[in-house]
């Protein structure tokens, strides 16, 4: 066998050792979705099946009504949208100053970012829900959740777009300027458009965290009428449950909205991610 | 007025306001918080005065009643046992990905970004997947388990006190490898692959080569990850809910569900407070050391 072949078929064992590491890690998935397919009794046959005799498409209709899905999956939708939009907002033009300047107050405004970056929600909920109970905004718990999230939220939005904004030359904004644009024109009209696609995948990424998050919800909205899909399953699953494939039809439903931007764009969300931890 | 107008729109006015904007938001909702909280880890709270600011003050007391508790050091040592184990678990797993990763075949590039997947989904699903997986008489682990040979009883995962917390470690783990391979990945790629064929003309193996090229070149994204693998790891809860809720008899507790439970469950803030105070304090350190680590980053 000459050189080339042989690279030839390294290169395709190589392939399928990776295909079986990824059937290996992305099992539970897989898991859940078949889980979710079975017969209430099949999912406790023994041995377990790796497919379902006959799916049970409809146990996924069932669950979506009897579980009033649509109410949760749009709560969910609430707060993903608006944790996005403020931190959005609030945290670009944060970002943009923090990309611009080197001087000694920046760098204490990037320190006390990434500081807040790492606060664990579990231990922020104390002192905000007592808060938040103090000035009545728990009388509004979306909107209260909405808030404590997307100060959770913004530090690393920041992060991921100050990266990107360090790669807008310099020189683009500054020719504006010689043109007779303001500062706010010639971020506006230069910087921002040069800068829209990581701030599009940080802002997405930030929608995809909102809509799975859990201990706020869990912790400040009392109400199930308000409760997003998180505090929903949380509820369903309970602790001697056995329902396991409604529960995995439940969780399959919740998570479709983020498999399917994960899939879409998975190459952006990953570029974009590594900037922003490690560059 | 108009001064001050043109000076936000064409000004250092400009810049300020845009970053003032973003810090007022985060002091007010994150900042007033961390402050509020060490106040009350200093007081007496208690359901009948939750609602007005001023309580009793006692001084050390939570923290001095805090320790006497017996539960207090068992679940501290679950966290160590938690973190160490989590970290340790998704660096070597993801760094093996990661070096095999590096290899060149068709396709590489987008199945590693495939395995991200994990790392995106909502930590409760997660949670609530692994439970099914890790259940004890139709677990598809322990079904797997035993029939290639290593067990020949179930493993109670979740009820089992000597094994609830290695559950929420292996799905901590399951959870975290992906997001380790892809900053490790990142990292490998910044090594220079002359500096290999060198080593490589020179005589060294595979292994002296990983040895004294690879794991130094790496010393800098290594301690960021290990750090960031940290705080991430401190920041776990969801898997807690979803698949021990602590349990069975604080086996599984660690201190951030702790601090939840207290406050939520027991309505014990000023108890709830008192660990987060000290939890935040580990995080903390934890985060000086990942901004050193990438500062050359950081800066630009």
């Amino acid at each position: 066998m000459n050189e080339y072949g042989q690279k030839i078929w390294t290169s395709r064992l190589l392939l399928i050792v990776a295909l079986g590491l990824a059937v290996i890690y992305l099992f539970p998935l897989y898991w859940m979705f078949v889980t979710s397919l079975k017969t209430g009794s099949d999912v406790f046959a023994t041995p377990p099946a790796l497919w379902p005799k006959v799916p049970q498409w409809s146990t996924y209709a069932e669950v979506w009504q009897s579980k009033n899905m649509a109410r949760y999956m749009g709560n969910s939708l609430y707060i993903a949208t608006g944790t996005m939009a403020i931190t959005a907002i609030l945290g670009t033009g944060c970002a943009y100053v923090l990309a611009r300047y080197r001087n000694m107050w920046i760098d204490i405004g990037l320190f006390l970012v990434l500081m807040l970056q790492v606060l664990p929600a579990s231990l922020m909920v104390t002192p905000l829900f007592v808060g938040f109970n103090q000035i009545g905004l728990l009388e509004l718990p979306r909107t209260a959740v909405i808030l404590a999230l997307s100060a959770k939220t913004m530090p690393f939005f920041i992060i991921l777009v100050r990266a990107t904004f360090m790669a807008v030359p310099h020189e683009l904004e500054e020719a504006a300027l010689v043109d007779g644009n303001s500062r706010l024109g010639a971020f506006w009209n230069i910087v921002l458009p040069l800068a829209r696609n990581g701030i599009l995948v940080s802002a997405i990424l930030i929608f995809m965290q909102a809509f799975g998050e859990f201990v706020y919800s869990k912790s400040m909205i009392q109400t199930s009428e308000l409760q997003p899909a998180s505090v929903g399953l949380n509820s369903f699953m309970g602790p001697n449950t056995n329902e396991w494939n409604k529960i995995m039809a439940f969780a399959m439903m919740y998570v479709m909205p983020i498999l399917g931007i994960f899939i879409l764009l998975q190459r952006r969300i990953v570029a974009g991610l590594t900037s922003g931890a490690l560059k | 007025m108009r001064a001050l107008f043109s000076s936000l729109r064409d000004g250092k006015g400009f810049d300020i306001s845009l970053i003032a904007i973003a810090m007022v938001f985060l002091i007010l909702f994150s900042g007033a918080p961390l402050v509020y909280n060490a106040i009350m880890s200093f007081q007496e709270v208690d359901i009948f005065n939750l609602g007005t600011f001023i309580r009793p003050w006692v001084g050390l007391d939570n923290y001095r009643s805090l320790f006497a508790d017996p539960s207090t050091l068992p679940i501290f040592w679950n966290t160590v046992v938690f973190v160490f184990s989590s970290i340790a678990g998704q660096f070597i797993v993801g760094f093996g990905l990661a070096l095999f990763f590096t290899l060149k075949f068709p396709g590489a590039a987008y199945l590693r970004g495939l395995f991200l997947v994990s790392w995106v989904m909502p930590g409760l699903v997660v949670g609530a997947i692994w439970n099914w997986i890790l259940s004890g008489d139709f677990g598809i682990l322990n079904h797997f388990l035993k029939s290639v040979g290593f067990i020949s009883e179930n493993i109670f995962w979740r009820s089992d006190i000597n094994y609830s917390l290695w559950a929420v470690i292996i799905a901590n783990i399951w959870l975290g490898t992906a997001f380790n391979m892809i900053l490790l990945s990142v990292g490998l790629a910044a090594i220079p692959r002359d500096v290999y064929e060198a080593a490589e003309l020179d005589g060294a193996t595979a292994i002296q080569r990983f040895r004294t090229i690879t794991l130094p070149m790496m010393r800098a994204t290594i301690g960021a990850v290990v750090s960031l693998g940290l705080i991430f790891t401190l920041q776990q809860f969801d898997l807690f809910a979803a698949i021990t809720s602590g349990g069975p008899a604080n086996s599984s507790n660690v201190a951030q569900y702790k601090a939840w439970e207290m406050s939520f469950r027991e309505y014990d803030f000023a108890r709830g407070a008192t660990i987060s105070v000290l939890m935040i304090v580990v995080v903390m350190i934890a985060s000086v050391i990942y901004v050193r680590s990438t500062k050359q980053e950081v800066r630009g």
